[in-house]
């Protein structure tokens, strides 16, 4: 008990400390480090919701991707066509990747495992290649143009919605997690039958899992297509959703603070090994490759158990007599 | 007496192989059943297609004179039917108590911010019952085989609307001391009226436990009676020899 009220305290102090850093920020970083800050967040809010799905749910879904690009998509799609306000946008951003992600919900249901990855890739490469092939509706590899959210494109503006939008998402996410939904998407991801036989109805919350991270992935897509303010079915290649994924495995798959460390971390490395073009994807490997081999976990559990044994406490509970 | 749990030529095929054939069982309430047979012989299978695990291939299962054929196993489990598995399933990554809070907010009731306090404190006092209640904080995953059955067992008596347990094989595998604390769980809740359903090999337990005993060979009930009577049946001795058929 007293480990877990460090845990929440140590917590707690992290998330003040990096909450005014980020706030603060500004004051130090110049307008290139604080777009780097921005791709950041949405990366943050991404590899969040990813992890809602393949971490707690045990959904690995590679379509993720495809639900930021539908968000900025419908936004664009609709204010390009029939000139809608932004506002307008958004809304449509919501409803169509929150049916989005509901129809693949009902699609992948029974899927697991590999079945699961190749099904929701299957999806995301079709949905790219679509976007592509009907450029005169998408404006496809042209790229189409979207209107910024603010007069000025400086990123001051930005980094702060971001940050609001980055702590409501959060936030959401964390109090579904601590309600008993969290439990059955858990639940589900550790044994599907038992969590049914226990009472629990599975497929309604798989389907909401899917339907609710989609959305998520699909508001942070329209804010970030309103700030990058052109959009090319670049944004849906399997290279992002790849990136997702080493900044989830990286911070820690299933750990709610993995994705906080995992996120910027990739996009910083990525900056900085910029010059090196494609060679940054097999430097990403690389990495995905030690931290899987000495610490599976991940950075978020290697820094909390460093903390932890710095303070002097047992870093995991164990069974004593399995010890 | 009334009855509880009913099937009606219940008869369940995968390919060729009929593993339950036309079988006609009925449970009282408050009943202890014992169900047993050879390996093979549909016992499983059974408790299967009761609990909503497998669909019939033809017949019925009413549960209160409700027709519960082909409700998925979530829907049976809220309507008071739960189940154990022969070797347990758990919640591996999540706690004790996590694991025993599962089927009792499974309905996902607005109410559950009031209501958590007494269900941790009931999940702690069933944890004490089953003699695990110190690792009540520890990660399923790292209980032994013993435990892991005791949790399984005391899981399922969370639903505070239980009626009806299938318990499949809970005694295999377990030390004495783990089988004396499953047979008090079990007597405890028999007399707080839920009723047992109870697939074992072990027979000494069976004979201690159950009024009646249901035989089960090649997918069909051949005999139902008590220890004595069904102990005494030539049919039951074949189908346990291999000979007779």
């Amino acid at each position: 008990m007293q480990n877990k009220t460090f845990s929440r305290s140590l917590n707690f102090v992290l998330i003040g400390a990096a909450s005014v850093g980020i706030l603060a920020g500004p004051l130090f970083l110049n307008d290139y480090w604080q777009h780097i800050m921005i791709v950041s967040m949405y990366y943050i809010i991404l590899a969040a919701s990813w992890n809602l799905l393949a971490g707690y749910t045990g959904q690995f879904s590679l379509a993720h991707q495809t639900f930021a690009a539908l968000g900025g998509y419908a936004s664009g799609l609709m204010i390009y066509h029939l000139k809608v306000s932004i506002g307008v946008g958004f809304i449509a951003a919501v409803l169509v990747t929150a049916g989005t992600g509901f129809l693949l919900g009902l699609l992948v249901l029974k899927m697991r495992g590999i079945y699961l990855a190749v099904a929701t890739w299957a999806f995301s490469e079709s949905m790219r290649l679509s976007i592509a092939a009907l450029y005169k509706f998408t404006r496809g590899e042209q790229g189409l143009a979207v209107p910024s959210l603010f007069d000025s494109l400086a990123p001051i503006r930005y980094y702060y919605l971001f940050f609001a939008l980055m702590v409501g998402l959060l936030l959401l996410m964390y109090l579904v997690l601590r309600s008993p939904i969290g439990s059955f998407i858990r639940a589900i991801r550790d044994d599907e039958l038992a969590a049914k036989a226990m009472g629990v109805d599975t497929v309604k919350w798989k389907l909401f899992i899917m339907t609710f991270a989609s959305t998520i992935a699909g508001i942070a897509g329209f804010f970030y297509a309103h700030y990058i303010v052109i959009l090319s079915p670049v944004i849906l290649s399997f290279n992002e959703i790849g990136k997702v994924v080493i900044m989830v495995v990286f911070g820690g798959l299933g750990n709610f603070a993995g994705p906080l460390i995992g996120a910027p971390a990739i996009v910083i490395i990525s900056e900085l090994t910029r010059d090196f073009g494609s060679w940054n994807m097999v430097f990403y490997s690389l990495i995905v490759i030690v931290i899987m081999r000495l610490y599976r976990e991940g950075l978020a559990e290697f820094f909390r158990n460093w903390i932890q044994k710095l303070f002097g406490k047992k870093p995991a509970q164990n069974n004593p007599l399995q010890e | 007496m009334d009855t509880i749990i009913q099937t009606q030529d219940l008869t369940r095929r995968f390919g060729g192989l009929v593993a339950v054939n036309g079988v006609n069982f009925s449970v009282a309430r408050g009943e202890v059943r014992g169900l047993i047979g050879p390996n093979g012989s549909g016992k499983t299978t059974l408790i299967n297609l009761i609990s909503g695990v497998y669909e019939p291939t033809s017949g019925k299962v009413f549960f209160n004179g409700e027709d519960i054929t082909g409700l998925a196993p979530n829907r049976v489990a809220q309507k008071g039917v739960l189940r154990t598995f022969q070797i347990p399933r758990l919640f591996g990554s999540m706690t004790l108590l996590e694991n025993m809070l599962i089927p009792r907010f499974a309905d996902f009731s607005l109410d559950y911010l009031k209501q958590r306090g007494a269900a941790e404190e009931r999940a702690l006092e069933l944890l004490e019952m089953a003699g695990i209640a110190h690792l009540s904080g520890h990660q399923a995953k790292t209980l032994s085989g013993g435990q892991k059955a005791l949790l399984q067992m005391a899981r399922g008596f969370m639903v505070e609307e239980i009626s009806v347990f299938l318990l499949d094989e809970p005694f295999a595998g377990v030390n004495i001391v783990v089988k004396d604390t499953i047979m008090a769980l079990i007597n405890k809740m028999a007399s707080e009226g839920v009723t047992f359903i109870l697939v074992s090999h072990e027979m000494a337990s069976i004979r201690q436990m159950c009024q009646k005993v249901t035989v089960l060979a090649e997918g069909s009930i051949i005999i139902e009676g008590t220890m004595d009577e069904i102990a005494a049946d030539q049919q039951v001795i074949d189908a346990y020899l291999g000979g007779g058929a």
